[in-house]
């Protein structure tokens, strides 16, 4: 009897941790592979364009930050009682997403003018779910281009839309569009006057494709009004010149333009030999045909 | 004075003997044997042979610069003492003539060789760029392989129709077959003149063509800015050196030839006197650009130049260069400047130390100028900063020139060595000569 | 009797409870089991060799690999040969910052997939005579104006663009290399066989390339395959100008040393600052390598002046026989 027990209990024990081993995998299965991801968004207008929810997942995997692609975010307009769904994005191989929102009527502020703009993802096998909210006031800059005593500035306005006051003490940049990296015109911060606004001079001879400049006046990353971004089309810069010698005959150009002299020399070194050649082989025939 | 039939009976080609066929053989060993590395190249790429980024020409490039030069004794030989009319080249000029083709195809198929795509050789004639020296080198080889089989040829033709009468009953087929070469010659006026006119024509062509050939071998190095190579001088620098490797090849085969073919009568002490002669002229010009090519750089002694003349007088190279200068350029000329030297054996030695410097020569041309170049060599494993042929190169290399020897012997063996009818014709001249004096 | 009953109960107790826990400790292993050969399936099916981000080259099952969308905008805007229109590319380096890092180097293998034993961006030590300063300079090709590879190359495998780039058509080259023979800089580098770029290679090259033939390099993405018996070297990454990013050396140096920009816009950036070319240059005394050959190169150097690190700093990581890190 007693042994009998001693089996009986011996037994269950060894069956639930069995059990126990085998359900714990199962848990830890699931949960092993799960990363934090962390989300981050930003809200870029352009005015008389656009705006764009710019939205970057990063995780911290083996203390390093990778970028995380193909993650499905949904992107929501939040108010005080509602939460309207926007569209959903996916993040591309960089683990960036831009999600574009036609123009400032689609989405709707709450009470106090502020917009709320939610993005979320609900989670998949590798990455737990996470969200991110940003709050914004509309704000609107004026810009234009100015021609004073032959110098040319930008005279641009920050204004509250909401208030449809000017804001003041605000900093603002003014740069030229280039390629990579927009190039800084002035300092970097040109903080609004009394009247919300910033009068900067351009220099001469900033080149430009026919001249024309495409001249960015930006609020950058501000708290209350994100970033907004003001376009002036300046055709004031120094046209491009092509200096490339790819239409030219060089002797680095390929073979459709190979310099004259070179062409024409060989030519004629090359028919002129040749054709004496073809001449003897000729004669060649001439002497096995001939008969006498 | 022989007569007529004996003259034929002397020169007419004869059977291979033991030695012949031994040697046959052996040369057929050693192209299989290459063909076998090359296989291997092909499949593997040419990460088989030794050469790397910074070494990025190797022994296949000095080898083609070799044959190169050794071609131009077709234009030294045929043309230039025709054209200065001395008229001892008789017996030389058809030997002079069967190593320059060989010379020239063997530069065709050795440039090949180091190109690593191979199966995109077309590329060099449908998308040709005029403006590099490899396309002048693509279209320069070519004329110069016609313009030799052409200057082979046409004197050739009277010897064929010799040759087919002298086989007509023995050897019925070997007949007809020269026969066919002989392209119907019967030695008729409207013939002769046709002859006569091409040779000439082909004679004069070949001198430009063939300095043409060496000038722009010698570009393919003066066109770039590696120190060693970016030298105004390279072009007649190249074109001397091509004198004396073509000369001292054919003093070379011209020896070995008159010996088993018994030609003594023919080729004389004083045709080796003569050969000698010139070989030392050769050398003395060859020695004279070596001297502006190594010497004057020291003078200023640029900090690159000073490098590289470093490494090859005092440095890596020394012992090679100072045994392809010394040795293969200084001593013959002493040997050669003295009558007992220009004797047929002593000639024959100087004339293959002539040719394994001249060989040698070009691989110190090649080498120690791409292991200097401007910026230090860094980054890459420590064996790339030497260089010396693998197996796969040497079997391949020496596979080449067993190629050129199988081709020389081939043309040896089944074409007159000595022109027949020109030789009968000077010889009858001298015959009618001394019979008017008498 | 009794005890009959007794035994048959316990004998059907005992085996009630020993069905039990088969029962369970069946489904529990068989649980096990699947766990462990899903792990092991995956192993046998598709394994794919892929290279992690270090350069190891690791096991993974093709089912954990994703298609992705590269670049987005595949639809070629200009002619390889030509070129972006309006452009014409300069590099310029700030030799006082380079601490020889060698992130550009490692960079620029990765997504080269430069396996081979030579690197296309070097960073040399230089010293010009035993009382100059020392100083490391790195080096990609220099694209230059007058390129005298392009000037030798027999069957226009190697190409200047109106853009300023030489790049090299590796479907043409005939691996002659004369092109290496005549580059001053010594900056091309040679597949002297099959370049051992993996599996990897071919998945994300895919990937890379969806619009163009599998296996078919492209000329505007080098090294993408690597072909045997031609020539590689650097191509100032026009696939990453496609989308508007800096080539990969730029944005991998940690000490800002690399600028790229357009010569026409006058704007340069190593991603951090973005500066008028003409007024780095003038302010900075820029100058370019081998200026006196007259290969008129597409990158200035601005002297190693007002130094920022130490010479001596850069020496550990200096491998003077090694710029391509091999996997294990």
């Amino acid at each position: 009897m007693r042994n009998q027990l001693k089996f009986r209990s011996i037994f269950l024990v060894i069956l639930c941790v069995f059990l126990l081993v085998t359900g714990f995998q199962q848990l830890y299965a699931q949960n092993a592979k799960k990363n934090k991801v962390r989300l981050k968004a930003q809200y870029v207008k352009i005015m008389d364009g656009e705006i764009a929810i710019n939205i970057k997942a990063t995780s911290k995997i083996k203390k390093k930050n990778i970028k995380v692609a193909n993650l499905e975010i949904t992107v929501y307009n939040e108010l005080e009682d509602e939460k309207i769904k926007l569209g959903t994005t996916t993040t591309n191989i960089k683990g960036e997403s831009k999600f574009v929102i036609k123009n400032t009527n689609a989405i709707k502020a709450d009470s106090t003018n502020t917009y709320t703009i939610k993005i979320s993802f609900k989670g998949n096998d590798s990455y737990k779910k996470a969200s991110k909210s940003i709050s914004f006031k509309d704000a609107v800059i004026k810009a234009k281009l100015i021609t004073k005593d032959s110098l040319n500035y930008i005279s641009a306005t920050l204004i509250d839309k909401s208030t449809d006051s000017v804001i003041v003490d605000e900093g603002l940049a003014v740069q030229v569009q280039r390629l990579f990296s927009p190039l800084i015109i002035g300092k970097a911060f040109n903080t609004t006057d009394k009247n919300g606004t910033i009068l900067v001079p351009i220099e001469k001879g900033i080149p430009g494709v026919n001249g024309n400049l495409i001249i960015e006046v930006v609020l950058d990353d501000s708290d209350n009004y994100g970033t907004v971004k003001a376009l002036v089309n300046a055709p004031i810069g120094t046209p491009i010149i092509d200096e490339s010698t790819f239409n030219k005959r060089t002797m680095w150009s390929p073979r459709n333009k190979t310099p004259l002299f070179i062409l024409i020399f060989t030519n004629i070194l090359i028919i002129g030999i040749w054709g004496i050649l073809l001449y003897l082989i000729t004669n060649l025939f001439k002497i096995s045909k001939s008969k006498i | 004075m022989k007569n007529y039939d004996t003259l034929i009976k002397d020169l007419a080609p004869k059977k291979f003997g033991k030695r012949g066929v031994i040697w046959i053989i052996f040369l057929i060993a050693i192209i299989i044997a290459g063909i076998i590395a090359y296989i291997d190249q092909i499949i593997k790429g040419q990460v088989v042979t030794n050469m790397r980024d910074y070494a990025l020409w190797g022994i296949y490039i000095s080898n083609f610069v070799f044959f190169v030069a050794t071609s131009f004794v077709g234009s030294v030989t045929v043309a230039i003492l025709r054209l200065t009319n001395n008229t001892w080249r008789t017996p030389l000029v058809r030997i002079a003539e069967i190593i320059s083709v060989a010379a020239i195809i063997m530069a065709g198929i050795t440039i090949m060789i180091d190109m690593a795509r191979p199966d995109r050789i077309l590329n060099l004639f449908i998308h040709a760029r005029l403006q590099s020296p490899i396309t002048w080198d693509v279209i320069i080889i070519p004329t110069y392989i016609v313009i030799s089989l052409l200057l082979l040829y046409f004197p050739l033709l009277p010897d064929f129709a010799i040759l087919k009468k002298y086989f007509k009953e023995e050897k019925p087929s070997l007949s007809k077959r020269y026969g066919f070469l002989s392209l119907n010659w019967t030695g008729s006026k409207a013939q002769k003149i046709l002859q006569e006119k091409s040779v000439k024509i082909i004679a004069i062509m070949i001198i430009p063509v063939g300095i043409l050939l060496q000038t722009i071998d010698a570009w393919l190095f003066s066109t770039t800015y590696r120190v060693g190579w970016d030298s105004t001088n390279f072009a007649p620098y190249f074109i001397s050196g091509a004198f004396v490797a073509g000369v001292g090849a054919l003093v070379t085969v011209i020896y070995i030839v008159r010996k088993i073919k018994k030609l003594e009568y023919y080729i004389t002490d004083s045709h080796f006197d003569k050969m000698g002669k010139l070989l030392v002229l050769a050398c003395l010009i060859y020695l004279y650009f070596n001297i502006n090519e190594y010497l004057i750089p020291a003078f200023t002694a640029k900090k690159g130049e000073a490098v590289h003349l470093d490494t090859l007088f005092t440095g890596h190279y020394a012992t090679l260069f100072w045994l392809v200068t010394i040795g293969g350029l200084v001593v013959p000329i002493v040997v050669l400047l003295f009558k007992k030297g220009r004797k047929p054996l002593p000639m024959f030695f100087i004339g293959l130390i002539v040719v394994i410097g001249s060989w040698w020569k070009r691989y110190v041309i090649v080498t120690p100028t791409l292991l200097h170049p401007f910026l230090p060599i860094q980054g890459v494993p420590e064996s790339w900063r030497h260089y010396f042929p693998s197996l796969h190169e040497w079997l391949i290399t020496i596979a080449t020139l067993a190629m050129a020897l199988l081709i020389i012997t081939l043309l040896v063996r089944y074409l007159p060595v000595i022109p027949i009818q020109r030789t009968a014709d000077e010889q009858e001249l001298l015959k009618t000569d001394k019979n008017t004096k008498s | 009797m009794e005890d009959k009953n007794n035994s048959r109960r316990k004998f059907l107790g005992k085996g009630l409870k020993l069905g039990l826990v088969t029962a369970i400790g069946g489904i529990g292993l068989t649980k096990l089991a699947t766990n462990l050969n899903a792990k092991n399936n995956n192993h046998s099916e598709d394994k794919m060799e892929l290279m992690t981000t270090d350069g190891t080259l690791i096991q993974v099952d093709s089912s954990e690999v994703i298609e992705m969308n590269h670049s987005q905008d595949h639809d070629k805007k200009h002619n390889v040969r030509e070129g972006f229109p309006n452009r014409k590319f300069v590099m310029v380096v700030d030799l006082a910052k380079c601490k020889n890092a060698l992130k550009c180097q490692s960079a620029c293998n990765k997504h080269h997939y430069v396996t081979g034993d030579n690197a296309w961006v070097k960073v040399y030590k230089m010293q010009e005579s035993k009382d100059t300063a020392p100083y490391w300079m790195p080096t990609t090709c220099q694209h230059c104006d007058k390129p005298a590879c392009v000037t030798v190359c027999p069957v226009d495998a190697t190409f200047k663009r109106k853009d300023g780039l030489v790049l090299i058509d590796n479907e043409r080259c005939i691996g002659c290399r004369f092109c290496m023979a005549a580059c001053p800089y010594s900056t091309r580098v040679f597949n002297w066989s099959e370049p051992k770029q993996g599996e990897t290679s071919e998945i994300t090259m895919e990937m890379d390339m969806e619009h163009h033939d599998h296996g078919a390099s492209d000329p505007e993405h080098a090294g993408v395959p690597s072909i045997k018996g031609t020539v590689d070297k650097c191509d100032f990454c026009p696939h990453s100008i496609q989308n508007n990013e800096l080539p990969h050396c730029v944005t991998a140096c940690p000490n800002g040393v690399f600028y790229f920009g357009d010569k026409y816009e006058d704007t340069v950036t190593n991603g951090e600052e973005t500066v008028r070319l003409s007024k780095l240059l003038t302010d900075k005394a820029g100058y370019r390598l081998l200026e006196g050959l007259g290969t008129e190169p597409s990158v200035y150097y601005l002297p190693p002046t007002d130094r920022l690190v130490d010479f001596e700093d850069g020496l550990k990581h200096y491998t003077e026989f090694q710029s391509v890190e091999k996997p294990e």
